[in-house]
């Protein structure tokens, strides 16, 4: 786009090879142009028909996508078969300015103005500051509004959400199934594997516990022996449980392989050992799973020992 | 005709004819989609829209899975009575007995021994494990077992049903009571939603959310599950295969384990891919290499046809 | 009549002096310069379809009971965002088309952009004077990512709901401020009190969409005004443009391309399905899916966290899960920023402030060449990686030994893709009549045995006879006495 026109030029006439159709059989493709576009129209057509009487979604795609093959056949056919290809050139003009043009720019941004243009400095240093604490002063609402602060401790009015460092794990706390069920010591075979809440809790994220039975044993048995870092007195009659949070990235832990006795996350495929206080042997995921203890009451009921002695899920900075 | 107005023949009728034809093919392979054909004793429809006869169609595969449930009728007596759970469990005919020994010494002993107290090293001492359990490994192929050093996988089976609950008869006898049962699965009447969200809590993790199955560490993998037959999943979900978890009745009741296997060859095994062709069930992964394969590759052939070359 | 039209709007707009040269802009035909259509045509699918599906859609994590079609919902407490996107598909006629069209229109939009910005990287059309033009694109290409992962997450289905689990975490690991951003943008702990699909949605519908237009406006000003690149060639110099007028020609090819586009979305929007969210899932974030990965623009992340070592470094009463925020974090980073300052780099490499309007063969830069090869090889690695569960199944491997192998494929492969794409460039360089047209070699045989080969001549039609490019003519005389007849031009082309 620039200022200076040459001279008009002289029109060109119609013979001009570089207006002619870029093909030797201009005819057919302009036949080939309104077929295409007349199979379109036929595609739209068939689209609304098909969505009239409520056909599968398949239908729906292909007639559609027919009316715009053939739209888009036919304009492509026309645009590039008949009409002009050229080649036609156009010039680039320098389109940054002249000297004198830049010079007097500066002078109006740099100079103009009387005794003003020497404060100038100080006026927009002050201005400049100013702006930034407006700024600030919008952000601080814009950011600060939309959540809590990340809490140290469970205690803003019975919300459960806010804290990174603790879960509704207590001691006593009844093992719960998400649908409500009491788990009882006898639910789980040997080698089963369940998802389980503290009461009140159920479906809650953070405290998601996967109870796992290692062994058959009863209340006189000798424990089931778990390795460090885990905890054989978290366990009981066979019985261990372990966050089902993932330390790398929070996903569910839920698969757990029998066999091999491992834990492995869906997610990023970390591997946890379940005979050893969930430690990772593979993968990304860098500390155990935390354990949670576990105890039978007298009728029988699966119950928390306590609470996680960590906080669960992934690291994140005021993690000690 | 000179190479190069050869070439924009060429290129412009093989850009328009690349795309019908792939979505043709596409069209093709939608229409035809579904898993393989399964022996199910219902299938539920799972969407009641009223589309006009336009859903995708099944390919009805061969089952390679076993074509008849024990029947309860003829052979079997039933041990608990039929309830609401929707399977109750079979103690199968002493005849089975003698028939079983025979094919469990000509085709297991030699690796689970003559008593099937099992090969240390070699194979797994078999005695307690019930009769649901032999019906499992028999009935999907995986036993006989060649090569144990990989995970068994899924084969045509190598007996017929009788020959398989024969087998599994004997094995029973040789620890009466003990063990998983033979089960026979009504799916008829189960609760869909139930069983959706059970198999979403308790196999997904595993199997995928759409039954696919996934590799697991130390070589393992959880396999697909779209030839199980309702008995199949049952018996795997109170014996735990291999790596899979034992599900007790205390973990998961009889009629929830009903839900689950009715979800499993209901839905799973024909899932309403409304949206076409279903890529393989894996997600993402599949997307990906269609959008860009398919959908960024087509266009860029029409540039080529749009466009010069330099 | 086109004359009456034309003068009322220019009596007010005065718009026909200015019109005329946009009228006249000449646009290259070669066809690496329509990658960019692919991408803004989808883009407007995007938006075409994205109108229809927020008309169905409830942005709400509230939840309700399901009562659609789809029988084995039924029943089940869903949210609002999952019940409507599962209406969409199953009780909105033409719903899921618009939906599968959305979403494919997403892919390729990113795809486009993707090889897109690979041509621009290789011929070097990112430099003086379109440095400004680069920094757009690439800004528009992250805003895109950001925006696709927004927008698979609305539906609140378990598969992306784990992806958002895994956001969370990723966000949570920055030092010092991550669990402050997390809980100020979910409201809370993980999963928060809810807010977080509303906020996704209006992000996703009106914040980046709205900046991508304007980006999009400025991406185009900036061509119009700097006027397109064009390869080197006969009568084609720094200071001209060759090609094919707007009007009409161009603009005749780049509506039928927005069609063709449009086809190819719609038609994969009814025949390739994508995320069956209705078998996936109300989002729980006690359940999951095995084989779950993000949607391809987001792999390379996936992959690069999976590989990740688990380093997490503890001291001081502090944690920074490194094996987090390397990959997530530090890694994107560092590769958007790099694409960011290109210009930058090969400037202080080459020092170089000429104007460019002359665009590179690929090999006439073999480092440049070769730094692209390696970056793409990078990213081609990492993003195969995210796949390593399905990998180690399909091809019935050991999943610990795949993910071993990508431990060392990935850093090394850009390296000997790197040597690898330099040599070549070289040898290409070096090769006899490269660019040109292939002649025929005669093979003949001396007495002694020897064979020979010889050019072939030039056969007519193989040289590519080009005319000289002339500027568009002001006007067409069409009443030559010889040609003129009612039908006009017709007759002539007859």
């Amino acid at each position: 786009m620039s200022d200076d026109k040459p001279s008009p030029l002289p029109p060109a006439t119609l013979d001009d090879p570089h207006l002619q159709p870029a093909t030797k059989h201009p005819q057919r493709m302009q036949n080939l142009a309104i077929l295409a576009m007349v199979i379109g129209m036929v595609g739209f057509v068939a689209f609304i028909v098909v969505y009239w009487i409520n056909a599968s979604n398949q239908w729906e795609a292909g007639t559609l996508a027919l009316g715009m093959l053939g739209l888009g056949v036919g304009t492509i056919a026309w645009g590039k078969y008949l009409m002009p290809q050229g080649p036609f050139v156009e010039e680039r003009h320098d389109f940054h300015s002249s000297e004198p043009e830049r010079a007097a720019f500066n002078a109006a941004i740099t100079g103009r103005g009387g005794l003003e243009v020497k404060r100038r400095g100080l006026l927009l240093g002050v201005f400049g500051v100013a702006g930034g604490i407006m700024t600030l002063a919008f952000l601080v609402p814009g950011i600060r509004s939309l959540g809590p602060k990340p809490a140290k401790s469970d205690d803003n009015q019975g919300s459960t959400d806010d804290s990174l460092f603790t879960t509704n794990w207590k001691k006593g706390a009844r093992l719960t199934t998400v649908d409500g069920r009491q788990v009882m010591v006898d639910d789980l075979e040997v080698g089963g594997v369940l998802t389980v809440f503290p009461r009140g809790y159920e479906g809650s994220s953070p405290d998601q516990v996967i109870l796992i039975r290692l062994a058959q044993l009863g209340p006189n048995d000798p424990p089931y022996p778990i390795a460090p870092p885990g905890k054989t007195s978290f366990g009981v009659q066979g019985y261990v449980a372990y966050s089902k949070l993932c330390t790398h990235l929070g996903c569910p832990v839920g698969l757990y392989q029998e066999r091999t006795q491992q834990l492995v996350c869906p997610c990023h495929q970390s591997i946890f050992n379940v005979n050893a206080g969930a430690i990772p042997e593979f993968g990304p995921a860098p500390r155990p799973l935390p354990q949670l203890p576990i105890t039978v009451d007298a009728t029988g009921q699966m119950r928390a020992n306590g609470g996680f002695d960590q906080a669960v899920g992934p690291g994140f900075w005021e993690r000690p | 005709m000179s190479t190069n107005h050869r070439r924009s023949i060429a290129a412009r009728i093989a850009a328009p004819a690349a795309l019908v034809g792939v979505v043709a093919v596409f069209g093709f392979v939608a229409f035809s989609s579904g898993s393989a054909q399964a022996d199910t004793t219902t299938t539920v429809p799972v969407t009641e829209s009223t589309v006009a006869g336009a859903q995708p169609g099944t390919v009805q595969a061969v089952p390679t899975a076993v074509t008849a449930e024990p029947s309860a009728s003829a052979t079997a007596k039933a041990d608990s009575a039929p309830n609401q759970s929707g399977i109750y469990y079979t103690d199968l005919p002493a005849a089975f007995i003698k028939p079983g020994q025979a094919l469990f010494a000509t085709n297991c002993s030699s690796c689970h021994g003559g008593e099937a107290n099992g090969k240390a090293g070699v194979a797994p001492n078999l005695q307690g494990l019930g009769a649901g359990t032999v019906d499992f490994w028999v009935s999907t192929g995986r036993m006989p077992l060649a090569n144990t050093s990989v995970q068994a996988i899924r084969k045509p089976p190598r007996f017929d049903r009788i020959q398989t609950l024969e087998i599994a008869a004997y094995v029973q006898s040789l620890t009466p009571g003990q063990g998983t049962q033979v089960p026979v699965v009504r799916t008829a009447g189960a609760d869909l939603e139930n069983g959706n969200t059970l198999f979403t809590l308790n196999c997904a993790a595993c199997h995928t959310i759409s039954g696919a199955g996934d590799a697991l560490a130390e070589g393992a993998y959880a396999p697909s599950l779209h030839l199980a037959t309702p008995t199949q999943v049952v018996e795997a979900i109170r014996s735990g295969p291999g790596n899979m978890p034992h599900f007790g009745p205390g973990n998961i009741t009889d009629t929830q384990a009903r839900d689950i296997a009715a979800y499993v060859t209901g839905v799973l095994q024909h899932p309403d891919n409304a949206g076409g062709a279903g890529l393989g069930g894996i997600g993402p992964v599949g997307e990906g290499f269609v959008g860009l394969l398919i959908g960024v590759g087509l266009l860029m052939l029409v540039c080529f046809w749009i466009g010069d070359r330099a | 009549m086109i004359d009456k039209s034309l003068n009322w709007i220019d009596d007010r707009l005065g718009v026909a002096k200015g019109g005329r040269s946009f009228l006249d802009k000449i646009f290259p035909d070669h066809w690496s310069f329509m990658l960019g259509e692919i991408a803004l045509y989808s883009f407007v699918v995007l938006l075409g379809t994205g109108v229809f599906l927020t008309l169905y859609y409830v942005p709400s994590a509230h939840e309700i009971v399901y009562h659609g079609s789809y029988v084995p919902l039924r029943g089940q407490k869903v949210s609002e965002a999952y019940a409507s996107t599962v209406g969409l598909s199953f009780d909105v006629r033409s719903g899921l088309l618009m939906r599968q069209a959305h979403h494919w229109a997403a892919d390729i939009f990113l795809g486009a952009i993707a090889v897109h910005m690979a041509r621009v990287f290789f011929t070097g059309a990112f430099r003086k004077p379109r440095e400004l033009n680069w920094v757009v694109g690439v800004t528009m290409l992250i805003l895109g990512i950001v925006n696709g992962f927004l927008g698979y997450s609305l539906p609140d289905d378990l598969v992306s709901g784990t992806g958002i689990r895994i956001a969370y975490s990723i966000i949570e690991s920055i030092p010092l401020v991550g669990s402050y951003v997390g809980f100020f943008l979910f409201g809370g702990n993980y999963p928060g009190t809810g807010v977080i699909i509303p906020r996704f949605f209006i992000i996703h519908v009106l914040i980046v969409p709205a900046i991508l237009v304007g980006l999009l406006a400025a991406h185009l000003g900036l061509l119009v005004k700097q006027k397109h690149t064009q390869f080197p060639g006969k009568g084609k110099t720094e200071k001209n443009v060759v090609g094919s007028p707007m009007f009409p020609t161009f603009m005749a090819k780049t509506t039928g391309f927005l069609f063709m586009t449009a086809a190819v979305i719609f038609g994969l929007g009814g025949f390739a399905q994508i995320n069956p969210i209705w078998q996936f899932g109300q989002y729980e974030p006690y359940q999951i899916s095995y084989a779950v990965q993000p949607d391809w623009y987001m792999g390379w992340l996936d992959g690069a966290l999976r590989i990740m070592p688990s380093w997490e470094w503890v001291g001081f009463g502090h944690t920074i899960p490194l094996e987090v925020f390397l990959p997530a974090v530090i890694f994107p980073g560092l590769i958007f920023n790099i694409l960011l300052v290109w210009p930058l780099i090969e400037w202080y490499k080459t020092k170089d402030s000429n104007y460019h309007n002359l665009l590179d063969r690929p090999r006439d830069r073999p480092k440049r060449t070769a730094a692209g090869v390696a970056m793409l090889t990078l990213l081609f690695a990492v993003f195969f990686a995210s796949s390593t569960d399905v990998m180690a199944n399909f091809f019935q491997l050991p999943l610990m030994d795949v993910l071993w192998f990508f431990r060392f494929f990935v850093p090394l492969a850009p390296i000997v893709a790197y040597f690898i794409a330099f040599k070549i460039c070289h040898e290409m360089r070096d090769a006899e009549n490269i660019g040109q047209r292939k002649r025929a070699l005669i093979v003949s045989r001396t007495t002694e045995g020897e064979y020979v080969t010889t050019a072939s001549a030039p056969r007519p039609g193989d040289s590519h006879e080009e005319l000289e490019a002339i500027p568009v003519p002001t006007f067409i005389d069409t009443t030559d006495p010889e040609l003129a007849t009612a039908a006009g031009v017709r007759r002539v082309i007859r």
